[in-house]
C-alpha cells in the first residue's frame, strides 16, 4: 500500500539507471546508512545496549561488516562472473599477510640488488596489501580461461591449500615469530589511533560502505554486464565481442582485491593477533555459504548471508538456553553445520537466488499489495 | 644401493597411499556417471559409514559378542545407514532438483556435506574413534637386496587387494546385472532411459546406494590406518584432484588418478621437500592436477569437448 | 563507425567470400570444399536438410570453429585463424538456433550487453560512475532504447529473459545483435517454432533492419516461403557440400536441391 511508484516519473535516463529507482527504497537506504554511521556511535555513547558492554560490536557488528565485504568479493567472482571459488580464504591472508609486510617494513636480499621498503602507514599498506591479493588472483584465474566449473573449483583449492601451507612454512611472512601467530601493530589513520571497539566498527563501516558503492557500480556498468554475460552464457558473450580473457581475469583481480581488503581488516581489525588458522578453508566455505544463502549475484545479497551466518550459531546458542534446554557448545557447533547445510539445501531447491530474491519478490509483492496483479 | 632401495619403499608406499584416494574417488565417478552430480560428499560419506562403523562395533563388542559376529552386525549396520542417507539425499536433495545445472547441483552436495558431517557427529560422536579390523603392523621385504629392507605397510596392501576386489565386482555388477546395466544406460542419456520404464529416482537411489557402501570400504581401511575422525573428510579431498587427473567417468581413470596422486605426492615429499620446507603432501596434489589440467583441460583419460552453440 | 580493416566496402560489391573451404571433426567432414559469396546489402539464405552444415558455416563465419582448408575473405582481407570476438570487433553479430541469451539479466541488460565493444570508459571510470562513465551509459541507453522501440518490446525491457515465452526471446535476441550495430548479421533460423503471427513480425523486422540499417543478413531458415519471400540470393548445403547457388527461383526449379529435399530413388 505504502510502498509502490505511482507518481513517480522518470525524465531522464539517467535518474532510471539510479540504484533505487524507487523513492521508498532510497528513504530506507537513508535510514540504515543513519542508523549504521549515528545511532549505534549514540548507542555505544550512552552505553544502551541490548545485551550490554561491547558484544554487539565485537562479536556482532565488526564481523559481520567484515565478512560481508569478503562476501562481496566472492559475490563478484561467483555470483556474477560464474567462476566458482573454494580457495577465498587464501585470498584474505594473502591480503592479511602482505599488508602486515608492508606495514612492519619489507627486506628481500637478492643477488644483484636488494628490494627494501620501510614500514608503512596502515592505510597504503592495505590498499598494496590487497593488490597483492589481486595479483595473486589473477595467476589462478588464468586456468579459469580453459577449464570451467568444476574443474576450476578444484584449481581454486590448490590455492587454498598452497597458501595455507606457505604462510605456515615460510616464516618470512610472520617476521619468523616462534609460535606462527602474528599481532597487528597499531592501526593509525592519519595520526589518529583506532583503539576501541566503536572506532573499530566505525573504520570497517567506511571502507565496506565504500567497497559496496564500488561494486555496486561496476556491476550495473558495462563491465559487469560483461561478466553476467559470461556467466550465463561464455561462448555468446565470446562472439558478442566480450573477451574472455578480459572479463575473468578482471573478475578474479577485483573480486581477490576486495578480498584481500576483508583479510587485512580481519585481521587487524578484527582479530588483532592470528595464525594461518584464520583463513583456512572453514573460511572459504563460510564465505561461500553466505554468497549462496544471501543471493548469487546481489550485493545486498552479501550483507544478508553474512549476517544470517554469523547469527545462526547465536540463535542456535541462545534459544535452546531461554526455553531451557542446556545444549552443550560441541552440540551447537554441530548443529550449525547440519542448519547450514539443511539450507543451502532448501535454499537451491526453492529459490537459487538466494534471500535477495526472496527480498525482491516480496517487494513485488508489496507494491501491488492488497491486489493480487 | 640405498638410494634406489629408500626410492622403490617411497614409491610403494605412496603408490598404496593412492589406493585409498582411489576408493573415495571411485564413489565420485559412480555418482557422476550416472547422474552427472559431482558428490561432494562423497568424503563426508566416508566419515558417517566410518563413524557407523566403528560406534555400533564398540558398542557390542562392550556388551559382550564375539568379535566376528560384532563385526558382521556392524558392517549391516553401516550399511544400512548409508542406505537411509542415499533414500534421504535422493528424495529431499536432489529429486527435486532434478534438472538443475552442474554447479547447482555441486553446491546442493557441499550443502549435504554439511549435514551429514553435522548428522554424523552428532549422533556418532566426535572424538577419535581407533577401529582395528586389519593388521598395521609392516613387512620388511627384499632384505637380501637391499639393507633393511623395504618397509611396506599390511594394512596399505590390505587396502589395494580391497580396492582390486571392489573394482571387479563394481564391473561384474555393471556388466551382468539388471540393475548395472539400467545404471549405464541413464548415464548415457537420462530422458531415453525413462522412456523405456526406467525409474530414475530408484536409479539415484541405487547409484547413491552404491557410493555409500563403496565409502564404507573406505572407511574401514581409512579408519583401521588414522582412526576413525573428522579429518578424514580433508584427505577424501584429495579425490578431486585423483578425479582431475582420472577424468570424471572413467572407473580405471579413478585407480590410475589416485596411484600418480599418491606416489607423487609421496616422491616430492621426500625428494623435494628437504629443499623447500616440509609438508608439501598439502597441497602436492592440487597444484599437480592444476599443471596437468593447463596442459591438459579435460584431463589426462577424458575426451576432447567439442563445443556447440 | 569504424571500418577496422580494409577498405570501405559499397553496396554491390563482395562484403564476405568463402573458397573451397572444409571442416571436419576427428573423421566427421561437416563441410567440404564450399565455396559462396556473401554480398554487401544483400540477404543471403543457406538452406538444406538437417545436418547439411549450415550452423557450421555460420560458426566458420564468425571464427567459432576453425576450418582445416580454405580461405575465408571478409572486407578483401584473408582471415587467418582468429578469436570468434575478432569477428565481432570487424562487425560481425549472430543469433543462435536455440536461443542464447544471458538467462539470468533483463532483456535491456541483454541489449545493453551488445553495445560492450562500443562502450570505452575503463573500469576505474565505471566504478565512480560519475562524468563520462555516466554520461556514456546514458548515451548508449538511448541507441538501445531505439532498439527497443523498433522491435516494439518497451514493456518487457526490466522482465528477465528467462521468463519471457521463445518468440520474444528471439526478438531480444535480435536486438542484442543489432546493439552490436553490425555490417554483417547472421541468422541461425529466426522463425523456428513459431507461429504464423510470430514469423511475420520476425520477417518484417528483418526487412526492416535491411532496409533501414543497410545491413547485409545472412540467415538459415527451413521455413522454404520465408526463404523464398526475404531471401536476393539462396546457397543451398547438403551433406557438407553446396549442391545449388542462386536467386530464389532458381534454386527452387533446380534438380538437385528437389532431389536433395524430397529424396532420389538410387
Amino acid at each position: 500500500m505504502f510502498y509502490r511508484e505511482t507518481g513517480q516519473f522518470k525524465s531522464s535516463y539517467a535518474a532510471d539507471m539510479a540504484i533505487f529507482p524507487i523513492r521508498q527504497d532510497r528513504i530506507a537506504l537513508w535510514v540504515v546508512l543513519a542508523a549504521a554511521f549515528v545511532a549505534v556511535p549514540l548507542l555505544d555513547f550512552f552505553q544502551v545496549w541490548p545485551f550490554g558492554g561491547e558484544y554487539i560490536l565485537r562479536a556482532i557488528l565488526i564481523p559481520f561488516l567484515i565478512l560481508s565485504l569478503a562476501a562481496i568479493g566472492l559475490n563478484i567472482l561467483t555470483g556474477y562472473c560464474g567462476q566458482l571459488s573454494l580457495g577465498s580464504g587464501a585470498f584474505m591472508a594473502i591480503g592479511a599477510y602482505s599488508t602486515y609486510k608492508f606495514c612492519t617494513g619489507v627486506h628481500i636480499p637478492l643477488e644483484l640488488f636488494t628490494i627494501s621498503i620501510p614500514p608503512l602507514p596502515v592505510l597504503p599498506s592495505i590498499l598494496l596489501g590487497a593488490l597483492m591479493s589481486a595479483f595473486v588472483g589473477i595467476l589462478f584465474g588464468i586456468p579459469s580461461l580453459r577449464i570451467k566449473g568444476l574443474y576450476l573449483a578444484v584449481a581454486t583449492l590448490a590455492a587454498q591449500f598452497f597458501f595455507d601451507w606457505v604462510f605456515i612454512r615460510v616464516k618470512w611472512f610472520t617476521n619468523y615469530t616462534s609460535s606462527g601467530s602474528v599481532a597487528a601493530p597499531d592501526l593509525v589513520f592519519f595520526g589518529f589511533t583506532v583503539t576501541t571497539p566503536i572506532h573499530r566498527y566505525l573504520l570497517c563501516l567506511v571502507f565496506v560502505s565504500i567497497f559496496a558503492l564500488l561494486a555496486k557500480n561496476l556491476v550495473r556498468g558495462n563491465i559487469g554486464r560483461q561478466w553476467m554475460a559470461t556467466r550465463d552464457m561464455d561462448i555468446a558473450a565470446e562472439l558478442m565481442g566480450i573477451r574472455p580473457l578480459y572479463a575473468k581475469l578482471s573478475a578474479f583481480a577485483l573480486s581477490s582485491f576486495v578480498m584481500g581488503v576483508a583479510g587485512a581488516l580481519w585481521a587487524f581489525v578484527y582479530l588483532g593477533a592470528w595464525e594461518p588458522l584464520a583463513f583456512n578453508i572453514d573460511r572459504s566455505f563460510q564465505i561461500l555459504f553466505m554468497v549462496i544463502i544471501g543471493g548469487l549475484g546481489s550485493i545486498l545479497g552479501s550483507f544478508l548471508g553474512a549476517a544470517f551466518i554469523l547469527v545462526l550459531p547465536i540463535l542456535l546458542d541462545q534459544v535452546p538456553h531461554a526455553l531451557g534446554v542446556p545444549v552443550s557448545v560441541e552440540t551447537v557447533s554441530l548443529l550449525v553445520f547440519v542448519v547450514t547445510g539443511a539450507l543451502i539445501c532448501w535454499l537451491l531447491i526453492v529459490e537459487p537466488r538466494g534471500f535477495a530474491r526472496l527480498w525482491s519478490t516480496g517487494k513485488e509483492k508489496l507494491r501491488l499489495w492488497p491486489y493480487p496483479y | 644401493m640405498i638410494a634406489f632401495g629408500q626410492f622403490l619403499e617411497v614409491l610403494v608406499s605412496g603408490l598404496l597411499a593412492g589406493v585409498l584416494y582411489s576408493l573415495v574417488a571411485l564413489g565420485f565417478v559412480l555418482i557422476f556417471k550416472a547422474s552427472g552430480v559431482f558428490n561432494f560428499a562423497q568424503g563426508a560419506m566416508v566419515l558417517l559409514a566410518g563413524l557407523a562403523l566403528v560406534r555400533s562395533l564398540d558398542f557390542m563388542v562392550a556388551k559382550g559378542l564375539p568379535f566376528w559376529a560384532a563385526i558382521i552386525i556392524a558392517l549391516l549396520f553401516a550399511a544400512l545407514i548409508m542406505a537411509i542417507t542415499a533414500w534421504l539425499v535422493e528424495r529431499f536433495v536432489l529429486g527435486p532438483l532434478i534438472n538443475q545445472d552442474g554447479l547447482t547441483l555441486f553446491m546442493s552436495t557441499i550443502g549435504v556435506t554439511f549435514m551429514i558431517e553435522g548428522g554424523a557427529q552428532m549422533l556418532f560422536g566426535s572424538d577419535v574413534y581407533p577401529l582395528r579390523l586389519f593388521p598395521s603392523d609392516a613387512w620388511f621385504l627384499f632384505e637380501s637386496s637391499f639393507p633393511g629392507g623395504i618397509l611396506v605397510s599390511k594394512i596399505d596392501v590390505w587396502g589395494g587387494m580391497i580396492a582390486a576386489v571392489l573394482v571387479v565386482g563394481l564391473a561384474l555388477f555393471f556388466q551382468k546385472t539388471k540393475t548395472g546395466r539400467a545404471l549405464r544406460a541413464v548415464a548415457d542419456d537420462h530422458a531415453a532411459a525413462q522412456s523405456v520404464g526406467i525409474s530414475l529416482n530408484w536409479i539415484w537411489f541405487i547409484v547413491w546406494l552404491v557410493a555409500g557402501l563403496v565409502a564404507l570400504v573406505a572407511a574401514t581401511v581409512w579408519g583401521t590406518k588414522l582412526g576413525v575422525q573428522f579429518s578424514i573428510t580433508f584427505l577424501a579431498l584429495k579425490a578431486l584432484p585423483v578425479l582431475i587427473i582420472g577424468g570424471f567417468t572413467s572407473v580405471p581413470g579413478a585407480i590410475v588418478g589416485g596411484l600418480i596422486i599418491g606416489a607423487g605426492e609421496k616422491i616430492a615429499e621426500a625428494y623435494l621437500g628437504p629443499f623447500i620446507g616440509g609438508g608439501i603432501e598439502y597441497w602436492f596434489a592440487y597444484v599437480l592436477a592444476l599443471v596437468v589440467l593447463m596442459a591438459r583441460p579435460q584431463g589426462l583419460f577424458g575426451e576432447r569437448i567439442i563445443e556447440r552453440i | 563507425m569504424r571500418a577496422p580493416d580494409g577498405p570501405p566496402v559499397t553496396a554491390g560489391d563482395v562484403l564476405l567470400s568463402i573458397d573451397n573451404v572444409s571442416l571436419s571433426f576427428g573423421g566427421v567432414k561437416a563441410v567440404s570444399g564450399v565455396s559462396f559469396d556473401i554480398r554487401k546489402g544483400e540477404i543471403r539464405a543457406i538452406i538444406g536438410p538437417n545436418g547439411a552444415g549450415k550452423t557450421s558455416m555460420l560458426n566458420i563465419i564468425n571464427g567459432f570453429y576453425h576450418p582445416q582448408e580454405g580461405v575465408i575473405t571478409y572486407k578483401g582481407e584473408a582471415r587467418a585463424k582468429m578469436r570468434p570476438h575478432d569477428a565481432a570487433d570487424g562487425g560481425i553479430a549472430r543469433t543462435f538456433q536455440n536461443v542464447a541469451l544471458f538467462r539470468g539479466m533483463t532483456a535491456l541488460d541483454n541489449i545493453m550487453a551488445g553495445r560492450t565493444l562500443k562502450m570505452r570508459r575503463n573500469m576505474f571510470w565505471q566504478m565512480l560512475r560519475v562524468g563520462p562513465a555516466l554520461a556514456e551509459e546514458v548515451e548508449h541507453r538511448h541507441r538501445v532504447e531505439e532498439i527497443i522501440d523498433f522491435l516494439k518490446i518497451q514493456e518487457i525491457r526490466r522482465t528477465p529473459v528467462s521468463r519471457l515465452p521463445y518468440g520474444l526471446q528471439k526478438r531480444v535476441e535480435l536486438g542484442r545483435a543489432l546493439a552490436m550495430e553490425p555490417e554483417l548479421l547472421l541468422l541461425d533460423e529466426p522463425m523456428a517454432g513459431m507461429n504464423i503471427e510470430e514469423k511475420e513480425d520476425m520477417s518484417r523486422f528483418i526487412l526492416d533492419v535491411n532496409d533501414h540499417y543497410g545491413t547485409t543478413i545472412a540467415l538459415i531458415e527451413h521455413d522454404m516461403g520465408v526463404v523464398m519471400d526475404l531471401s536476393d540470393r539462396v546457397v543451398v548445403l547438403d551433406h557438407g557440400i553446396k549442391i545449388a547457388d542462386g536467386t530464389p527461383n532458381e534454386v527452387k526449379s533446380n534438380q538437385a536441391v528437389i532431389d536433395a529435399y524430397l529424396g532420389v530413388a538410387h
